[in-house]
């Protein structure tokens, strides 16, 4: 009996120095990249969930493929940026999840994720004589009718600033007027600088294929001399061949109008909007150009555009602004973890004063088991399969929570010591009947929590904002669990290690006062 | 010593009752606040440079157009607040915050966070589900955890009511302080709510799990007897065990607070109610079951009679033994273990 014992501390001891190893690693921290990982509120970073909105029709099939798409695009755009373990995820519901640790500048994390990022190659309309087309053509004209008719697709016009002011199309035998929504527009209410707009049609190839981002192989933010601004930035482009042989048949086309005219220029589309549109000098191009800006780009522009051409489109719009937004600073996500710590710790200092006062010699062998648990969970929060636990603030909330409960199992197990020493039995006789007679209510006492913990879990992982409910149920739910375990193998082997010793003879040491009372 | 628990079943039924009553008042009237991820809407957390008062905050806020602002202060930092504002989309965020700046002087935005209507509803309809579920999943438990009890719908009912008791009682206060503090139903709070759902029953469980085995033992015949010597011998437990989580919680509540606030102080009244309601409810609602008391009860209450005239309420008759204790001789002696006798004077256990 007393050797098997002597086994059974053995074997808690080698845990012990296992899960101090695991928690404690010499050369890294017990928290943050290497230790146990840490949740957004507890780093900072950012955390988005967009509404991808596909067009009318799009088949079940295409929208999972495109949401995937999705997802590459966006985590290309933002590994340029160097957020570490950054979290892009599709969920239920056409959704997408974008989680930056320690990224904390939002506005510049949504323009990075929710841009389409659909760039497109347009030239000047021209009509029968060769003249470039403007909306006050189009308004006046009686007929409708495209002036180029060999193209079918739809014209955009731009104010000064490049965005769109009206997109032309063909519906049926009619022509529509329509803002970038899709919503239609009174004509009578563009007529005002009509004459200034002129009309842009996709650009395509002799093949007749438009040339578009998805033609791009290279985007590189270079200094423009051009104009001796200071710190000025374009964008050099390298088209891929099928790109390069297109740009080409368009570059060889505009290069016969007229030098200097504005039917010479080729524009670049971002999402409907002119961001450049530079004049052929060059009837050939071999693939290669420049994206220029009248100013220049700032620098912080440049690099933008060209990490959004080399990433690629979007698949399908996002809803703006996202369903759900949440960003948390590092100096708040450091003070949080700091608290956290605390609140641990003299959380456990309480408890183990308590007990130690109260339950006298039990209650120091029951704080031992406390540090060997708090250890223990520690160390299973590391070994959780997939990667560990992540820990948030409701995590450690019930971290510590469950340190409160963890005693529970021991002052069960010392009220029913305690009781059967009153009985008149020996102190050993007294402890395995008290550990006997207290496991079920130990055992039932904690199925509701484990009730609560699974349903929590899952509400959790259903909800949007969930992450801090199921980190609570799965902290609270393994330290329960670790707490049944530590009662029954540890505290039970430290008091029957206690039972042959001198100690365990004065009963006042487990205050209890026979006859006195 | 021997501490009657049950004798002022009574009394413990009307402080209850009366806390029950202005739970309720207050809930109709004043209700509970939906908080950030119930209802569409953005929350800012702020810690402001300068001293800055609650109530100056939200009448800022008011004055800006924000009606129905919330303003929480964090309990454990002097000049943080929570902000709680209708969704701020675009530009309303900026201007907002330059606004608060120019009137209380810098502050740090540590964390801002906005959810939408369609988040929100599909958030509210999920914490709902949860906690029907947590419900049913407790009553299933407790239905199997008193199956081999004499009466299990009976045991069931009273763990349940005593469940009920504590649900009304945090809600109640909740919507009492939540007018003045700012305080809002969020997801931590549901996460309180189900914590203390399995932390009431859990404590109810022990105590009646005492009560099977000392039915089962025959302590007495009296079953007042019965429960008040389960209650005592688990007192120390009960009260043991809801301290140390008290002591972990005031320390979360103390040196976290901040985004979880609302939690801790769910789980601080819940557990203080639970235990409450384990140890002078839910087994006193046993005795007035089975010896049919409720109209002596009705009849107790100092608002149906005058003092003079009330019945006096039933005291519990400790049965007297014919053996004296052999150690002091006295005849107060009480029912210990399996046929053993306690004397209640020298605490002699004897057969």
């Amino acid at each position: 009996m007393i050797r098997r014992n002597t086994l059974v501390f053995i074997m808690v001891l080698i845990i012990f120095a296992l899960a101090s190893c695991v928690v404690f690693p010499i050369d890294e921290g017990v928290l943050g990249r290497k230790g146990i990982r840490l949740g957004l509120d507890l780093v900072g970073g950012i955390h988005l969930v967009y509404q991808a909105q596909f067009p009318e029709g799009t088949t079940a099939e295409e929208k999972p493929r495109a949401m995937d798409r999705a997802v590459d695009t966006i985590r290309t755009r933002i590994d340029k940026y160097g957020v570490l373990e950054p979290i892009i995820q599709k969920q239920e519901g056409e959704r997408i999840l974008v989680q930056l640790p320690a990224f904390t500048d939002i506005e510049e994390a949504k323009r990075l994720v929710e841009q389409t990022g659909y760039l497109e190659l347009r030239e000047v309309e021209l009509d029968n004589d060769g003249k470039p087309v403007y909306l006050s053509h189009y308004l006046e004209n009686p007929n409708p009718e495209f002036f180029d008719k060999g193209e079918e697709g739809t014209r955009i016009f731009v104010d000064e600033n490049g965005s769109p002011v009206a997109f032309v199309s063909k519906e049926g035998n009619n022509l529509t007027y329509t803002d970038e929504a899709g919503n239609p527009i009174d004509v009578e209410e563009l007529k005002q600088g009509s004459t200034q707009l002129l009309s842009w049609i996709p650009a395509r190839g002799e093949d007749g294929t438009q040339l578009i981002g998805g033609f791009l192989e290279e985007a590189t933010p270079i200094p423009d001399e051009r104009g001796g601004a200071i710190r000025a930035m374009k964008i050099s482009i390298v088209w891929d061949e099928e790109g390069g042989v297109i740009f080409d048949d368009i570059a060889n086309r505009l290069y016969s109008r007229p030098y200097q005219s504005p039917q010479r220029a080729i524009g670049f589309f971002l999402d409907n909007v002119l961001i450049s549109q530079p004049h052929i000098e060059e009837p050939v191009y071999r693939g290669s150009g420049e994206i220029t800006s009248p100013a220049g780009f700032t620098i912080e522009e440049a690099s933008r555009l060209a990490n959004l051409f080399e990433s690629g489109a979007l698949p399908m719009p996002l809803k703006k602004p996202p369903i759900y937004e949440e960003v948390v600073s590092a100096t708040r996500g450091a003070l949080t973890v700091d608290m956290g710590i605390k609140a641990g710790v003299i959380g456990i200092i309480l408890v183990m004063l308590f007990m130690i006062i109260y339950y006298r010699l039990p209650g120091i062998l029951a704080s031992l088991a406390l540090i060997f648990y708090g250890v223990l969970v520690l160390a299973v929060f590391k070994l959780w399969p997939g990667g560990g636990v992540t820990l948030t603030l409701a995590g450690i909330g019930g971290f510590v929570l469950s340190i409160g409960m963890a005693v529970d199992a021991n002052v069960l197990i010392f009220e029913r010591v305690k009781e059967e020493l009153r009985t008149g039995r020996t102190l050993g006789a007294a402890i395995e009947a008290g550990f006997n007679r207290a496991w079920t209510a130990i055992r039932d006492s904690n199925v509701t929590t484990f009730i609560v913990c699974g349903i929590l879990y899952w509400v959790g992982g259903r909800i949007i904002a969930g992450a801090p409910v199921m980190g609570f149920a799965l902290t609270l739910f393994i330290g329960v669990a670790v707490s049944m375990f530590t009662a029954i193998m540890v505290t039970r082997t430290l008091l029957r290690l206690f039972v042959g010793t001198r100690l365990a003879r004065q009963t006042s040491l487990f205050s209890v006062y026979s006859g006195k009372k | 010593m021997m501490f009657d628990i049950v004798g002022k079943r009574f009394r413990f039924f009307l402080i209850s009752g009366v806390v029950i009553l202005i739970s309720i008042i207050s809930l109709v009237t004043a209700g509970l606040k939906s908080g950030i991820e119930f209802s569409p809407g953005s929350m800012m957390t702020a810690s402001f440079e300068q001293e800055v008062s609650q109530s100056e905050l939200a009448r800022e806020l008011t004055s800006l157009g924000y009606t129905n602002a919330i303003v929480q202060r964090i309990l454990t930092e002097e000049g943080s607040f929570l902000i709680r504002t209708r969704e701020l989309i675009g530009e309303e965020k900026v201007d907002l915050k330059e606004a608060l700046a120019a009137k209380f002087g810098e502050f740090e935005e540590e964390g801002f966070r906005r959810v939408d209507a369609m988040v929100a509803g599909e958030t509210r309809d999920i914490a709902a589900i949860a906690v029907v579920a947590a419900a049913v999943g407790v009553l299933l438990y407790i239905t199997w955890a008193f199956r081999r009890m004499p009466k299990p719908l009976r045991y069931g009912t009273c763990a349940v009511v005593a469940l009920g008791h504590d649900m009304l009682v945090v809600l109640g206060i909740f919507s009492i302080f939540g007018g003045m503090l700012g305080w809002e139903v969020n997801l931590m709070f549901i996460t309180g709510i189900l914590a203390v759902i399995g932390y009431s029953v859990n404590n109810t469980v022990v105590i009646f799990d005492r009560i099977r085995e000392n039915l089962h033992k025959g302590v007495s015949s009296n079953f007042e007897v019965v429960i008040n010597n389960s209650l005592v011998e688990t007192l120390s437990r009960s009260l043991n065990t809801s301290l140390t989580t008290l002591f972990v919680v005031l320390a979360l509540l103390f040196f976290v607070g901040a985004s979880i606030q609302n939690f801790a102080v769910v789980l601080l009244i819940g557990i203080m109610a639970g235990t409450y309601s384990s140890l002078c409810i839910a087994p006193q609602l046993l005795i007035v079951w089975e010896k049919r008391e409720w109209g002596r009860f009705i009849q107790w209450l100092p608002i149906v009679r005058p003092a003079e005239q009330r019945i006096p309420q039933a005291r519990v008759k400790m049965p007297q033994y014919p053996i004296p204790c052999p150690n002091c001789g006295s005849h107060n002696v009480e029912p210990a273990y399996e046929n053993r006798l306690r004397c209640r004077e020298c605490g002699k256990i004897f057969t």
